[in-house]
């Protein structure tokens, strides 16, 4: 059957997900598992003189930076956050080592035990230590700068997030032989295999990684189970037992990577008849301990940080900045959405400043196709952005409802938001760091396998990335097998992120199904290894920022209603429409999902998720001070897709995971903005926030 | 050695307690939370567990006289669908927790949980409900706003168990708020319930109780006392406002801080007073 592709199928994993039948991580049973529970740093920042382990039991060890047989390094993408800490400890709860042992209760008891002895330093919270600096310019704004008549400058800030995957981390590692075999909840398998092979210093083919059910990721485990396969390959190589690491969630919320707060400082440069001659704009990210993938999340905040604007002279600086707090990382956006949440309430409260209706002055400088990139490439593909707002507006009775509830007195407010997300690894990363290769074959009896590195942690690509093969090739949904994968037997595809799977591996899926239709012979066993080639236009300079920064963009607007109780200054979302131009859909269904949660996500980091770091800790530990929206806190939310193929993608498709996230946060707070008639600067707008705005500037 | 007993009848339970120092388990939705240790570990327990959620002698609600007697370990959702409830405790019980925490948890438990936080504390203390408490000696009554004096403490003896809560059954026109971080599924920040009885412009019988600002709930019968008799128009909102602020004593903690709480707390109270004014309360 050849699917329609607006029709949308069953997702593959439904029912072994909704009756419980999927097998995850923790469900795995292994008899002779034995327990590791890390041992964590009571201190921010100092000298690690000592460990006192206490006389250990039969079969308990403690595992620390002095058993790793190759570097003390986790490989994320900087080289700079050990395994183990070793000779300083830079955050508290940093890893100093693992109890390993076969009752769980006994391993918790040891590790309250073991104690270090300390030179502490003074330790750093605030944004002041850049360890990441990036600067480009587009135009000659140092020149157009000095000429300007006025200027205007703002200041924006966004908090913590955290990911609240369902599933918590968890890893489970054994030998199967002289193999170390892990099955673990992750996004990258290979990521987890390169850190394994780096930490041990040994051969390629000693580590297989198998991916369980996974329960959700964001980014939250992008990296971090790269660190828990590193500390449990060195306990496993000395004590050879099968090992398992399973987070509580509130180990889960204190302990792992999450999104990176961050502070925006813009600055418009005027002419004297009010046109924006150009912007100013730092970013500032709190990278926490140890960079990770700062300084590509950084480089992603920048990229994004005009929005959908075009002004033809720019300065963008960036920093990321050393912290001593839990280090972070990956999470849906990846940096941009601090950036365009920024943009998009500075171009509102521009327009307020000169006196001109925000949406005329957005429409001003709103991209056009053909426009140069404030990294000097080209907005190539067909832009539709006044379509999506239009239909958007249309959907939502904006303009009406814009009008009434600037009225004195009215408690409401609506906020639109215009957004994009490049897809993909930024710059030439697909061609230079990634270089992904699809393996396909055939046996004798025409049922087609093909293998991909790409996890399905409840997103759909299970389904999709068969989907776009079985109709590439025109052949029956049960003759193409498509497993999750094993590093055992598939090439590596990339990690499932920066949302690359549809866009770069959906295409590369399709080519691969297309050459093998070509070459198809009934009855005989064919293979093909299809290398990724991207586009000819892509040029990227890393160290200069210049060049095409992604294959293409998607882009989207969102429109949310609130209403507001002055009595308790508590926001009520009344209501969410969206408009997306994700290439074409190719499972609309599945589309929708990523349109509710991607939504719901980002309206949670904006009024809702408060993580407050105190003295180098987390002060929300739990799912009940973490609160994210559930259910009755959110309206229905209405979305339409408006088609626009991509032609470097599966069937036109671009990317659709991180978009949903970029705009939920600025359409939310431009509506409170009007509901509580006060200005908004920083996120999460809590109504603790609210009370204070309001009372400071009565 | 910690033991668990499951007794088949009250007075299998109360034997128990003249003989063990129990923690009492009902519905467990908060003792279960309190003593998790780590997944895939039993709960862990530093003195006895008695399990008194199966005790039919336990799940009733009726009424007398008296007032209205709910058993112990009658849950919050057969409280939510009796014909018997007053509309104001039904009211307070639909907005804690979800659904599900509804089909297990009790007022009893809430009430011995004794946290400040504790929503149904509220109207109990202002609509003067009692606690039944029994041991192997009888039984004694006491007001849920005695009972409950500070922060995780009750006047409960090791070998009594709450066994009934009897609600009295006011003649008041209610304002009720419970402001949490989201809608369902949510500790209380501040909550705020006020209780008025109004004929021919006069004040005859005037209430408030505020939840998760102090130790416990707060509900000052001196101030009350003071407005009863007056003329809704002889209500000054100031003079009202000034009596209850020093009573309304919050923290800052990770789920709200102190000056939200209590100018919320104020917020509501003000508001309750201009209904008044303005001849009525609706909720």
């Amino acid at each position: 059957m050849i699917h329609q592709y607006k029709d949308s199928v069953k997702k593959v994993d439904n029912e072994e997900k909704m009756s419980g039948m999927a097998i995850f991580t923790g469900d795995i049973k292994m008899d002779d598992a034995y327990f590791a529970i890390p041992v964590r740093s009571s201190i921010s920042y100092g000298k690690l003189l000592k460990i006192n382990v206490p006389n250990l039991p039969k079969d308990y060890s403690f595992i620390s930076a002095k058993d790793i047989p190759g570097e003390n390094v986790c490989n994320i993408i900087a080289s700079d956050w050990p395994v183990f800490a070793d000779k300083e400890v830079h955050y508290k709860g940093e890893t100093i080592g693992i109890i390993v042992g076969p009752n769980k209760e006994k391993c918790l008891e040891l590790a309250a035990l073991v104690e270090c002895e300390h030179k502490e330093f003074e330790p750093v919270f605030e944004m002041v230590n850049s360890y990441v600096h990036k600067e480009f310019k587009k135009g000659n704004p140092d020149k157009v700068f000095a000429n300007a008549k006025k200027t205007f400058s703002e200041s924006f800030s966004t908090g913590y997030q955290e990911q609240i995957y369902l599933e918590p981390q968890a890893m489970l590692m054994y030998l199967d032989g002289e193999k170390i075999t892990i099955k673990a909840s992750m996004q990258c398998p290979f990521y987890i295999k390169k850190a394994v092979v780096r930490v041990l210093n040994c051969s390629e083919d000693k580590v297989r990684v198998i991916q369980p059910a996974v329960g959700g990721a964001f980014g939250g485990k992008e990296h971090y189970p790269s660190l828990m396969a590193a500390q449990l390959a060195i306990a496993i190589v000395k004590i050879k037992k099968p090992l398992k690491m399973i987070f509580d969630r509130k180990e889960d919320i204190t302990f792992t990577t999450k999104r990176h707060p961050s502070k925006t400082e813009i600055t418009a440069y005027l002419d004297e008849k009010d046109n924006i001659l150009g912007v100013k704009i730092h970013v500032g990210i709190d990278g926490g301990a140890y960079v990770g993938c700062s300084m590509v999340v950084l480089s992603r905040a920048l990229i994004a940080c005009n929005n959908t604007y075009t002004f033809e002279n720019v300065h963008v600086i960036g920093d990321a900045y050393c912290t001593n707090k839990v280090p972070s990382a990956a999470f849906r956006g990846f940096g941009s959405p601090q950036s365009i949440f920024a943009m998009e309430l500075f171009i509102n409260h521009l327009a307020d400043f000169l006196h001109v209706k925000p949406l005329d002055l957005r429409n001003k400088y709103l991209v056009k196709t053909g426009d140069i990139t404030p990294t000097n490439g080209i907005y190539r593909d067909p832009i539709i952005l006044k379509e999506l707002m239009d239909k958007a507006m249309e959907m939502s009775d904006y303009k009406r409802k814009l009008a009434e509830y600037s009225k004195p007195g009215s408690n409401r407010g609506i906020g639109m938001s215009t957004f994009l997300h490049g897809c993909g690894f930024t710059g030439s990363g697909e061609s230079t760091i990634i270089n992904a290769q699809l393996k396909i074959k055939k046996d004798k009896n025409d049922i087609v396998t093909f293998y991909t590195s790409q996890v399905d942690f409840g997103q759909g690509n299970r389904t999709t990335l068969k989907r776009i093969v079985v109709d590439t090739l025109g052949i029956p949904e049960d003759h193409v097998i498509y497993d999750a994968p094993d590093t055992d037997i598939t090439l590596s595809t990339g990690p499932t992120a920066a949302s690359r799977t549809i866009i770069i591996v959906g295409g590369l899926a399709a080519k691969a199904a297309r050459h093998l239709k070509e070459i198809w012979k009934d009855g005989e066993e064919q293979e093909i290894v299809e290398p990724y080639v991207g586009p000819d236009f892509i040029k990227w300079d890393e160290d200069t920022m210049q060049g095409d920064a992604y294959p293409g963009y998607a882009w989207g607007v969102n429109v949310v209603e609130v209403s507001f109780d002055p009595l308790t200054y508590e926001v009520n979302i009344e209501g969410c429409w969206s408009t997306y131009d994700v290439g074409h859909a190719i499972d609309e269904r599945i589309l929708m999902g990523q349109a509710d949660g991607g939504l719901a996500q980002a309206l949670g980091w904006a009024y809702l998720e408060k993580e407050e770091a105190e003295n180098g800790m987390f002060k929300q530990k739990t799912l009940s001070d973490y609160v994210i929206p559930t259910m009755v806190d959110l309206p229905k939310m209405e979305t339409a897709l408006i088609d626009n193929p991509f032609p470097y993608g599966a069937f036109g498709a671009k990317g659709a995971g991180e978009l949903t996230f970029a705009g939920g946060a600025p359409a939310f707070a431009i509506a409170l903005e009007q509901a509580i008639k006060h200005k908004v600067h920083k996120i999460p707008a809590t109504p603790e926030y609210i009370m204070e705005i309001l009372e400071n500037e009565d | 050695m910690i033991n668990h007993f499951v007794p088949k009848n009250l007075k299998e339970a109360l034997t128990i307690l003249n003989k063990h120092d129990c923690y009492i388990m009902n519905g467990g939705t908060d003792l279960m939370v309190q003593k998790h240790v780590s997944t895939g570990l039993l709960p862990k327990f530093d003195k006895d567990v008695l399990y008194i959620n199966n005790l039919k002698e336990l799940d009733y609600i009726k009424k007398d006289e008296e007032g209205i007697h709910i058993g112990a370990s009658t849950r919050y959702v057969e409280i939510e669908n009796s014909p018997l409830i007053p509309n104001i405790y039904k009211r307070v019980i639909k907005e804690i927790a979800s659904p599900n925490i509804r089909n297990m948890a009790t007022i009893s438990g809430n009430i011995a949980n004794a946290s400040p936080a504790g929503d149904t504390l509220v109207p109990l203390v202002l609509n003067d409900a009692e606690v039944v408490l029994t041991s192997a000696n009888g039984e004694r009554k006491m007001k849920v706003d005695e009972f409950v004096y500070g922060v995780r403490k009750i006047h409960r003896e090791k070998n009594e168990l709450i066994s009934e809560i009897v609600l009295k059954p006011q003649e008041l026109s209610y304002f009720y708020r419970k402001v949490g971080s989201r809608k369902a599924e949510s500790i209380t920040k501040v909550s705020f319930l006020g209780g008025v009885k109004i004929e021919n412009k006069v004040i005859k019988d005037f209430r408030v109780s505020f939840g998760s600002v102090a130790i416990k709930t707060v509900r000052n019968r001196e101030i009350e006392n003071k407005y009863i008799g007056r003329n809704i128009n002889e209500l000054d909102i100031n003079e009202v406002i000034n009596d209850y602020a020093p009573l309304v004593t919050p923290i800052t903690d990770q789920r709200s801080n102190k000056e939200y709480r209590h100018k919320v707390a104020m917020n509501l109270l003000k508001k309750f007073v201009m209904d008044i004014k303005e001849g009525g309360i609706n909720e």
